[in-house]
């Protein structure tokens, strides 16, 4: 069969819907994704594509449904198509990154005003949670990080991929998913507890006692390499470590 | 018990520590607990005096609906009241919701924002501060009955501040003649000492670019009180006692002899009277440190 | 004694307007009677006092008023309003002209020129106030 010839045959049996990429219509199966919709149509997608799976941010698009004025968000490969979508993607959300060396910091209130003094310009206005494609809510972490309470925001703001959305839509101008990095690291590093299954791991390796195991991987050819890998699965000889 | 809608505001986590947890535990001394909003947000400190800038209006009417939702979850004796410490908030919120009850356009243009995060405002609840509570509800009398410890030897200068007694729709006294701190100072057992500078702005926000002001305000405010014979001053707003308190060390370095005063939120005096312990006063915080005089007034003891 | 002729055209009518929009009051209620500014406690700092300010709006003097430090140096204590014999909002009059200049200007305080020594201490009421009225 030729290539139209296959096309007209999908495209009779798979129900369709009309999405407007950057202005203009396109007819896209029903239940592609944002992201293979836009790919179907034709679109190379260079930036605002990454790991295709929810997690890393890239793909933060701004849409309108027709007849409806509303604006919304999504992650594009995790948010399926609707007729009457009409979408443009956020290739790259502007919001330098303050500079800090986390070793001289304490986990207080003022160290993130020091930083981001643009967070006590929050109006309470919650336009940055209503546009959160992973539904935190946005606002109560940059208010907790306000009133210097570290730990509610790091957890709050734990599930953040930082695609950027809550930073353009903020009437203050505030970098929401750069406050939330800096609340958590210094969460992560002044209050949390390490636990005690790292730091006995960490002195492990720095005593030494994975040398031997890594010298030997070493000294392998390819083919001893392959066959360690597909047949023993057992890198370090337990009884020896 | 009764239980109250308690809200923090900005500060009371951070350099005013010792403010709230002084106050919590007094409240609970007094049967009137301040149980705090789980979620809270800032309230905005100011409120706009403008007539068309909705998006600062948001942030004080959602606090206001947000204390109502924790109210449903207190006893049924928890009266519609959200109760501040920090007189700032106490204006902000009492303004606020006045204007959007007389004002239903703008309840509607803010309710229109609070609208699709489930948080409407029914126009339902009433503002208090912390002072109110004690002089209206609890009352004097009984605030002295429970004093363990009454605080001899100290003269304080009470200082409003504004926002205490203005605008006066959210006055919680007399404008020019209040007199709230006064009998709250003297049912602890200290002696109040009277000047005309008790409400003279301590130059508020123009500490971060202008803090020459706040420099001139603070001598006149301290050298009025410390003329008349004080040896403290009592304060309930955590921007003003930064101001008064910060502002002296700074002071006192370029003119070095005047002693300067400490300066105490109006719940540290209470919780040193009541017996409360002495470590939730937070006094490290403080810039002007206020031990060695309680320390030379007998006043250190803290629990019995 | 000396004169000076002003001009008190469409344009000086708009900023009166204006100001009457933002702020609510009726800028010809005051009748100068000077006690907002006697009781401003930072009238020393300001070099057209708050009823001087108030007397240029009330004849449209847009640049005068805008050039003056009268509304920057004003902390909003509210005193000059509970005291106005006239009952003015005179403080939503300051606010008024301060939004006036931020609604063109919208950064009075540059918030990226603060030094890090001087947020680092403090507190944030200080900081959440003051962005409140010197930045839009």
């Amino acid at each position: 069969m030729s290539k139209t010839q296959i096309k007209e045959k999908e495209e009779n049996e798979t129900p369709m819907v009309k999405v407007y990429i950057m202005g203009s219509s396109h007819e896209v199966p029903a239940s592609l994704t944002i992201m293979k919709a836009i790919e179907y149509a034709g679109f190379k997608i260079k930036r605002g594509a990454g790991c295709r799976a929810g997690f890393c941010g890239a793909c933060a698009t701004v849409y309108r449904k027709a007849g409806d004025y509303r604006i919304y968000a999504a992650l594009a490969c995790q948010t399926q198509v609707e007729d009457g979508m009409v979408l443009t993607q956020l290739p790259f959300v502007p919001a330098p990154k303050a500079k800090y060396d986390i070793n001289k910091l304490s986990p207080t209130g003022n160290t993130i005003l020091q930083f981001y003094p643009e967070v006590a310009r929050c109006l309470s206005c919650n336009a940055c949670s209503k546009v959160c494609p992973q539904d935190i809510h946005v606002m109560d972490y940059v208010q907790y990080s306000l009133q210097g309470q570290i730990k509610k925001a790091a957890e709050e703001s734990f599930d953040c991929v930082q695609c950027g959305l809550c930073t353009i839509r903020c009437p203050a101008e505030i970098p929401q998913y750069h406050v939330a990095t800096l609340v958590r690291r210094l969460h992560g590093k002044y209050e949390m507890k390490s636990p005690d299954t790292l730091e006995a791991r960490v002195e492990e390796i720095e005593a030494g006692f994975y040398e031997e195991g890594f010298n030997e991987l070493m000294k392998l050819s390819k083919d001893e390499l392959r066959h360690k890998y597909f047949h023993e699965r057992d890198f370090i000889d337990q009884k020896k470590a | 018990m009764v239980r109250y809608s308690y809200f923090p505001g900005c500060n009371l986590k951070t350099n005013a520590k010792g403010f709230e947890e002084t106050a919590i535990a007094v409240s609970k001394k007094l049967s009137a607990e301040l149980v705090e909003i789980p979620n809270w947000n800032c309230c905005g400190t100011v409120h706009t005096l403008s007539t068309d800038n909705m998006m600062r209006r948001i942030a004080p009417v959602r606090v206001l609906s947000r204390s109502r939702k924790h109210i449903d979850t207190l006893d049924e004796e928890t009266p519609n009241e959200v109760v501040t410490l920090c007189s700032m908030c106490n204006s902000t919120l009492k303004i606020v919701n006045d204007e959007v009850k007389h004002d239903h356009d703008k309840l509607e243009k803010v309710n229109y924002q609070l609208e699709e995060d489930d948080e409407i405002y029914k126009e339902d609840m009433e503002v208090k501060h912390f002072l109110e509570i004690l002089r209206d509800k609890i009352g004097f009398e009984n605030i002295a009955k429970n004093v363990v410890n009454p605080l001899k030897g100290l003269k304080i200068s009470p200082y409003y501040g504004c926002m205490l007694l203005h605008p006066d729709k959210a006055a919680i006294d007399d404008v020019e003649m209040p007199s709230v701190l006064e009998y709250l100072v003297e049912s602890l057992g200290a002696e109040v000492v009277d000047s005309p500078f008790f409400k003279l702005c301590c130059g508020s926000y123009q500490i971060v670019d202008e803090d020459r002001i706040v420099d001139s305000q603070v001598t006149k405010i301290v050298e009025a009180a410390r003329k008349r014979g004080a040896n403290a001053l009592v304060v309930a707003c955590p921007l003003c006692a930064y101001n008064i308190d910060h502002q002296q060390k700074i002071l006192k370095e370029k003119v070095p002899g005047k002693l300067p005063l400490p300066v105490f939120y109006f719940t540290q005096l209470m919780a040193l009277a009541l017996g409360v312990p002495l470590k939730l006063n937070h006094f490290e915080d403080h810039h002007i440190n206020p031990k060695p005089l309680l320390k030379e007034l007998g006043l250190s003891g803290g629990k019995k | 004694m000396s004169f000076e002729y002003i001009k008190f055209g469409k344009e000086e009518k708009d900023f009166i307007e204006k100001i009457e929009e933002i702020s609510g009051q009726n800028v010809y209620s005051c009748y100068q009677c000077g006690k907002c500014s006697a009781g401003c406690a930072f009238s020393s700092y300001m070099d057209k006092t708050v009823n001087q300010l108030i007397h240029l709006i009330q004849v449209g003097q847009k640049e005068r008023v805008l050039a003056a430090n009268t509304h920057w140096v004003c902390a909003s204590c509210l005193t000059c309003s509970v005291r106005c014999p006239r009952e003015i909002d005179v403080a939503a009059l300051m606010e008024a002209v301060r939004e006036y200049q931020l609604r063109e200007e919208p950064e009075k305080v540059k918030i990226s020129n603060i030094p890090k020594e001087v947020l680092d201490k403090l507190p944030n009421i200080a900081l959440v106030s003051n962005f409140r009225k010197k930045t839009e």
